[in-house]
């Protein structure tokens, strides 16, 4: 009797849920997202219609166990769905990201009952979307450098200072948001609270004007006196960091589905157009120096989707993640840019018209390698994984 | 009210499909299968229904293979409450695939059955039909509205310039051309719904009906011809292009 991949303790097959949310967001993503692409990167904008289904369809909350009103997937689903959306586009794509890994799962996982009954349903919905709110215009990297301030008054929090590269920042309706409670305590000093928009003395400051992902909005977030009640705040005083870290480890995995994501679209336009462009009396597809570029895409990306799925996997277990989410991140986002230069360059000139998708997969997939921790900051990751023992 | 639609799974529209090597057949791997799309006008038309009249039982059932159980899968993840599957390996002939509808239909007492006008693969468009032959049901082919009250539903159909509205008593059969709106697509929560689910199997063997009775064979399938380059006439005034161009598609072409 031959043993099957999965009694042999290796399984790649993906389960009927994980098959039917795949294929859900794939003909979504193709009928509804694609068509729009274009449009949200140049009009720097995304249809609240279609956040709005989105969010109808259960992917604003799609790992969100049911009882918080979300739809009960797990990870892996999570994430073919995110690949899903990226490969229609990215700016889409980085708002549910953002959205579900990095405001609704702090709160997940570190909120009170109460907090999670009173934030979450809606979130997971979609009807209100969440952002993270982390960096500073003096600190990114350096997260414990932070000069935003909390300091405790009666029933409050006072917050204090300015969040930039907040992605969502204008879109939200909740942020998850950091702050020193003691400076002379460096990180240990760091809490996070949930502050709701149209708190007094929050607001929206300018919005950057990006590369790429043109059409999710970068916002600057300003806090000025702005009275967070205690029952805000997000685990205890001194957990910030912690939670901010955890955060991050998790929401790398989405951004290496997304990065397979945008490298996917790059290699199914390029073997498109690859197969129809005409160069010297044959298709440019005929030339091997086009088809080892097609090779390497395709090998690349199956490799980042391998170390993307292992990784969510690993999160579904309830396993330490950490080396392996940043594995996948490097990887995936250094296989979207050479992915998306190749498009380009396949393309040729018409790869540099606004006519085509190269161009903006060129723009949209470099983000892959600063967001959510830069590939520099992935390899000490790595490597103080690695070197631990 | 409880509404029935018999689907079938067929290959993917995005699928480019091959004819397998004995020639008969079309080669079944590496295919994406899906509902097929009037299949799936008829699974929104009964859940418009179900949307303003939540009482109402939208049932799905095929006859087919045992991969057959994705597309009842996706049916149930579109917001469809039940699903059933008649076991059939092999390929079952028309006119028994209808006869074994029937004994699910007796079975399950829907007071209207919604099939797809045809299916995408074979384009036949016989099963709905022949179903309310074998049932003695009334039957309204390529319906795009239904909309029922006390016993009996109006069908209504697009006609050239306009629309007839036909009235039918209940229990009946209509085939459906399109929905109003577009299939909905099944939601993540709509997926976890469907997975509690059991999807009740019989054998086909066990209805006994004769799957080959009437026999059809296929003889041969072959891919329509590659087509040819265009030509394009050049070098010369627009009366002689004309003359060039007319006498191509006279004597090359033959479509004059």
């Amino acid at each position: 009797m031959a043993v099957t991949a999965a009694e042999a303790g290796f399984d790649l097959t993906l389960s009927d849920e994980q098959e039917l949310a795949q294929r859900a967001a794939r003909d979504f993503a193709s009928e509804k997202v694609l068509p729009l692409a274009a449009e949200i990167d140049e009009q720097g904008k995304i249809p609240p219609a279609l956040l709005a289904e989105m969010g109808a369809l259960g992917f604003m909350g799609a790992y969100v166990p049911e009882r918080y009103g979300g739809s009960g997937l797990d990870t892996v689903s999570y994430i073919l769905i995110v690949e899903e959306i990226n490969r229609a586009c990215a700016s889409t794509g980085v708002v549910l990201s953002s959205h579900l890994s990095l405001a609704i799962e702090p709160i997940l996982e570190y909120g009170t009952v109460a907090q999670k009954e009173h934030f979450l349903p809606a979130m997971a919905r979609g009807e209100r979307i969440g952002c993270f709110a982390l960096s500073e215009p003096a600190s990114g990297s350096d997260a414990a450098a932070m000069r935003t301030s909390a300091r405790r008054d009666g029933d409050s929090w006072v917050l204090n200072g300015t969040k930039n590269f907040i992605t969502n920042g204008s879109l939200s309706d909740v942020a998850v948001v950091f702050a020193q409670t003691d400076p002379a305590k460096r990180h240990k000093g760091i809490a996070a609270f949930i502050v709701e928009k149209g708190t007094a003395g929050f607001s929206v400051g300018k919005l950057e004007k990006k590369l790429g992902i043109r059409g999710s909005d970068t916002a600057q977030l300003i806090f000025a006196d702005c009275r967070v009640p205690a029952a805000n705040l997000l685990g205890e005083v001194g957990d910030g960091f912690k939670i901010a870290l955890s955060t991050l480890d998790g929401g790398r995995i989405s951004i290496a589905a997304q990065a397979v994501g945008i490298a996917r679209a790059c290699l199914e336009d390029s073997l498109g157009y690859a197969k129809e462009r005409e160069a010297f009396g044959k298709k440019i597809a005929e030339f091997q120096a086009i088809q080892w570029m097609l090779a390497d895409m395709a090998t690349e990306i199956d490799a980042a989707r391998l170390l993307t799925w292992r990784a969510a996997s690993l999160k579904d277990a309830g396993q330490d993640h950490i080396l392996a989410a940043a594995e996948a991140k490097l990887f995936a986002s250094d296989v979207a840019v050479k992915a998306a230069r190749d498009c380009v360059q396949i393309f040729g000139g018409y790869g540099y018209l606004k006519d085509f998708p190269a161009e903006r997969h060129y723009r949209d997939a470099k983000i892959t390698e600063i967001y959510e921790g830069t590939s520099e900051i992935m390899k000490l990751v790595i490597a103080e994984e690695i070197l631990k023992e | 009210m409880k509404i029935l639609i018999p689907l079938k799974q067929v290959p993917d529209s995005t699928v480019r499909v091959k004819v397998a090597p004995d020639g008969k057949r079309i080669a079944a791997d590496g295919i994406t299968w899906s509902i097929s799309p009037y299949d799936e006008y008829a699974i929104e038309m009964a859940l418009e229904r179900k949307d303003s009249d939540p009482s109402t039982i939208v049932a799905v059932v095929t006859v087919g293979p045992a991969r057959s159980r994705d597309a009842l899968r996706q049916a149930l993840a579109m917001g469809c409450d039940e699903a059933s599957l008649v076991l059939a390996e092999e390929e079952v002939a028309p006119l028994a695939v209808a006869r074994a509808l029937a004994k699910v239909v007796q079975d399950a007492k829907p007071d209207l059955v919604l099939c797809g006008k045809q299916a995408s693969d074979d384009d036949q468009g016989f099963v709905g039909p022949a179903l309310a032959e074998v049932l003695g049901w009334a039957h309204v082919s390529t319906i795009t509205k239904v909309v029922v009250s006390e016993g009996a539903a109006e069908l209504w159909r697009e006609v050239e310039g306009g629309h007839e509205v036909w009235k039918a008593t209940l229990p009946a059969l209509a085939t459906v051309h399109k929905s109003e709106k577009e299939p909905r697509y099944p939601s993540l929560p709509g997926i976890m719904k469907a997975k509690k689910k059991e999807i009740p199997e019989r054998p086909f063997a066990s209805l006994g009906i004769d799957a080959n009775a009437p026999k059809l064979e296929i003889v041969s399938l072959e891919p329509p011809p590659a087509r040819g380059g265009g030509k394009i006439l050049k070098d010369g005034d627009a009366k002689a292009l004309a003359e060039r161009l007319a006498t191509s598609l006279r004597d090359e072409a033959k479509v004059l």
